[in-house]
């Protein structure tokens, strides 16, 4: 017994000393960044999913696509292609792909070669063809190639010679490159797959990835983390730090505490109402980013009153959208005077046609015919969405505004479900809900959401349709010419202004806080982050 | 003394028996399909169901069935979680060792300070000194743990920026999970910055810890202080003063050892209060164990993993209680008599 508890005295007086030394300074020297992330992956191919999550860990850390968007200049950048051709009809596009491009090395693959036309051909076929030995592997479907029509647009894609792929398109499409250039569109490894293949193990081609990315594959602890280490042969410059390690944790609140206690280096998604304080410590730099969403709150236009664009004009114009801002968003957002994010090239705001001025709302429904106004139903999506934090909050402030002008609202929600199939069947007055882009193209906010096509498919809020508007739209999609389709965009903006099937609210911003001492972090409007030339400050040498 | 200890085994394996039933019953009085609910794998996918069907028995009667959950048991097949088809079995393994890791440490510190405040207290009964170690036990106890986490990580932590807050270790160090618990872990993979991985390690488990250690340490005071009044009414006690011994003597080696019997009776129901707490702080420090997982197949009614946690936490404080029983009997002669004599 004595001996034991002298054993015990021993441990706790170690445990007791090495927890009181100071600081982690030491640990603070190993190479290697530790990026919080909100949640597990669910795959580690980005072909198969759509969420954010797994787009950010795996999308740009473990691959390559042939092109990327550059937010700043707003032009596509060659990746793995070097550059690219297309035809005068705009049905061909072929791209030269970069050489001596490697993929990685690991336990469990050596590549023999380099990348090639094969490898360009295998991954796109993959969620091309069902015929391919890998369209059935993992068996989640393509969700964003689907969605995005690039199934249906794509007739072929084929290896010219080694270096050389061209893809033909049914029909022009000038969000063609846009899509290839989203974070989708990712280059897997054909010799890999036929490795696999062999093996009688295809579903590791999802599980233990290949790539070509700055990052390749170590570990992934489920809940725990998931470790990337130096692709150290990697076509550009090597990654700035030798490992990359994503800690899952789901809660917002603890993601913030960890940064603060250093077991953290970079979180996404600060908690709204800690922003501020998160700004006032000195060791945390926050950076934001209009992200492309837009919340706004579209009328029925096929019932009445909101048959009348007079009408819709008075209700944009009665709804304080500055005091939405402030209540609804903490004021993390901008007011959107355009359906499309004013991070757009194409955006063309009009700020005075929905600007808040109650007295020409009440003007203008007088003209309508409605003096005395009218009673109507506001729909609030009933969950949290990156574009609109409480809508219902939202619904409460504007049946307030409303209350204003004489019109009565009321406000209804339904359980998700049920409400999207509402929404389809258009059962509502209005409602207000939103749209985050997919890609940096303008086209993905005015197609899937304002047009007749839309409106067909149940995605058309509005339930307007209006061919003048697709015929500007139709004519911007089928130009490669940017000044060309910009001067398109913005005749169909205002378009929008003078109809105003819907008001535009805000895009609100996407936050992502880091410690002080990271260095070459970038938030990126458009989905997937970029951590490749993020690394951490290595401490100033001390006296002795 | 042999007879006692076959005694207890044999009590135990009857224990488990019942309780492997009880598990395997679950699977039916669970709502939805027996066979997805023991194996994890859903109707959907038709091969592997029909697959795990016929392995598992599904066509014979109940009894053919329950052999062949024995069988799946014993082979390390606990079924598939519902939520992402991880191994049920491989998972527990792994969890379960950093379970372990902070429940025993946070015993073990525990004991030391609770056994000696307890004597301490005893031996002033109703002085100052035994006021004070009771009030501050009793309210040490009755504070919910998670509360203690709370205020741990706001001072110690985050306003005074001493230890961090989440997992086992820097994740920097790369460390292979072979039994779950860091400490062992890292001797096994011996990394070459190995005294650093330590250091981080300690510094990691520090506050989850010291937290748990709280709730035994103040039942533990209680428990040593009743049992060492009892024992120091007892005639022995007067008899070695008269004897002339000194009061250390008699206080070391007749009244702390012949305390010490109905604490270490005690620990075993403390370790199943013990084990629940272990999960709360799981949860808040991010601690990879079986807690934070079975909290989610709970949330989510994963039953394959509620079923196989439930099997290997039941089964854990069984044992436990019958190797305490052991080690009391094996340390009391008197005790093994009294089990005779009533028998």
């Amino acid at each position: 017994m004595n001996r034991l508890i002298k054993g015990i005295s021993a441990g706790l007086a170690i445990l007791g000393i090495s927890a009181c030394s100071p600081g982690p300074e030491t640990e603070q020297s190993l190479n290697g960044l530790l990026y919080c992330a909100e949640g597990n992956p669910e795959s580690f191919n980005p072909q198969l999913v759509t969420s954010g999550t797994t787009l950010d860990m795996t999308s740009a850390q473990l691959y390559d696509r042939l092109l990327e968007f550059d937010a700043e200049s707003q032009a596509f950048l060659g990746a793995l292609a070097t550059s690219w051709e297309i035809s005068n009809d705009g049905l061909r596009y072929r791209f030269q792909l970069r050489e001596n491009v490697q993929f990685h090395t690991t336990p469990w693959f050596q590549p023999t070669r380099f990348m090639n036309a094969d490898d360009i051909v295998f991954s796109f076929e993959r969620w091309l063809k069902s015929e391919h030995p890998f369209h059935h592997v993992s068996g989640r479907g393509y969700p964003f190639f689907r969605a995005s029509g690039l199934t249906q647009l794509i007739q072929s894609v084929t290896a010219i010679n080694d270096h050389e792929v061209e893809i033909k398109i049914r029909q022009q499409d000038s969000s063609f490159l846009a899509n290839l250039a989203s974070d989708f569109a990712i280059v897997l490894s054909a010799e890999y797959g036929e490795q696999l293949l062999a093996s009688g193990t295809a579903e590791l081609i999802d599980t233990q990835p290949i790539g070509t990315g700055p990052f390749q594959f170590s570990q992934f602890r489920k809940d725990v983390m998931v470790r990337y280490i130096r692709h150290s042969g990697y076509w550009r410059e090597p990654s700035a730090s030798a490992q990359l390690v994503f800690r899952i944790a789901q809660s917002d609140h603890k993601r913030m505490l960890m940064l603060l206690t250093q077991d953290c280096d970079i979180s996404p998604y600060p908690p709204a109402r800690d922003i501020q304080w998160l700004r006032d410590k000195p060791e945390i730099t926050l950076q934001d980013t209009i992200s492309p969403n837009t919340a706004f709150w579209a009328f029925n236009t096929e019932r009445p009153p909101f048959d009348d664009p007079l009408v819709r004009q008075a209700l944009a114009h009665a709804v304080n959208r500055n005091a939405i801002l402030n209540t609804v968003y903490f004021d993390h957002a901008v007011r959107a005077d355009s359906i499309l994010p004013n991070t757009s090239w194409a955006h063309h705001g009009t700020p005075s046609a929905y600007r808040y001025d109650p007295e020409r709302a009440r003007e203008l429904l007088a003209e309508a015919g409605y003096p005395n106004g009218f009673s109507m139903q506001i729909w609030a999506l009933p969950v949290q969405r990156a574009y609109n934090p409480n809508a219902r909050l939202m619904a409460e402030r504007i049946q307030a505004d409303l209350n204003a002008i004489g019109v009565q609202a009321g406000i209804v929600s339904y359980e998700w479900s049920t409400f999207r199939r509402r929404l389809a069947d258009g059962e509502h007055d209005s409602v207000l809900i939103g749209w985050s882009a997919d890609h940096a193209d303008p086209d993905n906010f005015f197609r899937p959401l304002l047009s007749c096509a839309a409106k067909r498919s149940g995605n058309n809020r509005a339930q307007w349709c209006d061919p003048m508007f697709d015929e500007l739209l139709s004519a911007a999609i089928s130009s490669n010419d940017q000044d060309v389709r910009k001067a398109y965009y913005e005749q169909a903006q205002d378009h929008l202004a003078r109809e105003v099937p819907l008001l535009p609210i805000a895009h609100s911003v996407r936050f992502q806080a880091a410690r002080q001492n990271i260095q070459g972090l970038e938030l990126e409007p458009f989905g997937g982050i970029q951590l490749r030339n993020v690394s951490r400050q290595q401490p100033a040498v001390e006296e002795q | 003394m042999r007879i006692y200890v076959l005694r207890q085994l044999v009590l135990l394996i009857i224990t488990l028996f019942l309780l492997t039933i009880f598990a395997f019953c679950l699977s039916y009085w669970f709502p939805g399909d027996p066979v997805t609910n023991s194996s994890g794998i859903f109707s959907d996918d038709t091969m592997r169901y029909a697959d795990a069907a016929s392995s598992r028995g599904f066509d014979g009667n109940i009894l053919v069935q329950y052999w062949h959950y024995l069988a799946h048991l014993f082979r390390g097949d606990w079924g598939i979680s519902l939520l992402d088809s991880d191994p049920v079995f491989e998972q527990l393994q792994l969890r379960f060792g950093a379970t372990l890791e902070i429940a025993v440490l946070a015993m073990l510190i525990a004991l030391v300070p609770g056994v000696a405040l307890g004597v301490l207290s005893a031996l002033n009964f109703r002085k100052p000194i035994d006021h004070t170690i009771l009030s501050m036990s009793l309210s040490g106890y009755s504070i919910p743990v998670f509360w203690f986490a709370q205020i741990a990580i706001l001072l110690v932590a985050v306003r005074w920026g001493m230890l961090p807050i989440a997992g086992q270790i820097n994740p920097l160090f790369n460390i292979e999970a072979v039994t779950g618990s860091i400490l062992l872990d890292i001797f096994i993979n011996q990394p070459e910055n190995m005294g650093l991985a330590f250091r981080s390690a300690i510094r990691h488990i520090t506050l989850p810890v010291l937290v748990l250690s709280v709730m035994p340490m103040m039942l533990l005071i209680r428990l040593t202080r009743s049992s060492m009044l009892d024992v120091l009414d007892k005639n022995y006690i007067t008899s070695a003063y008269a004897k002339g011994l000194s009061t250390r003597r008699v206080i070391s080696s007749h009244a702390i050892p012949n305390a010490m019997q109905n604490v270490i009776r005690e620990l075993g129901s403390l370790l199943s209060l013990l084990i629940t707490n272990t999960m709360i702080i799981e949860v808040i420090f991010s601690w990879p164990g079986i807690g934070s997982w079975l909290i989610r197949s709970i949330y989510e009614r994963d039953y394959p993993v509620i079923q196989g946690g439930l099997l290997l936490i039941a089964a854990l404080i069984l044992c436990v209680h019958v190797a305490l029983n052991l080690i009391h009997a094996w340390r009391y002669p008197q005790v093994r008599k009294d089990l005779h004599a009533t028998s």
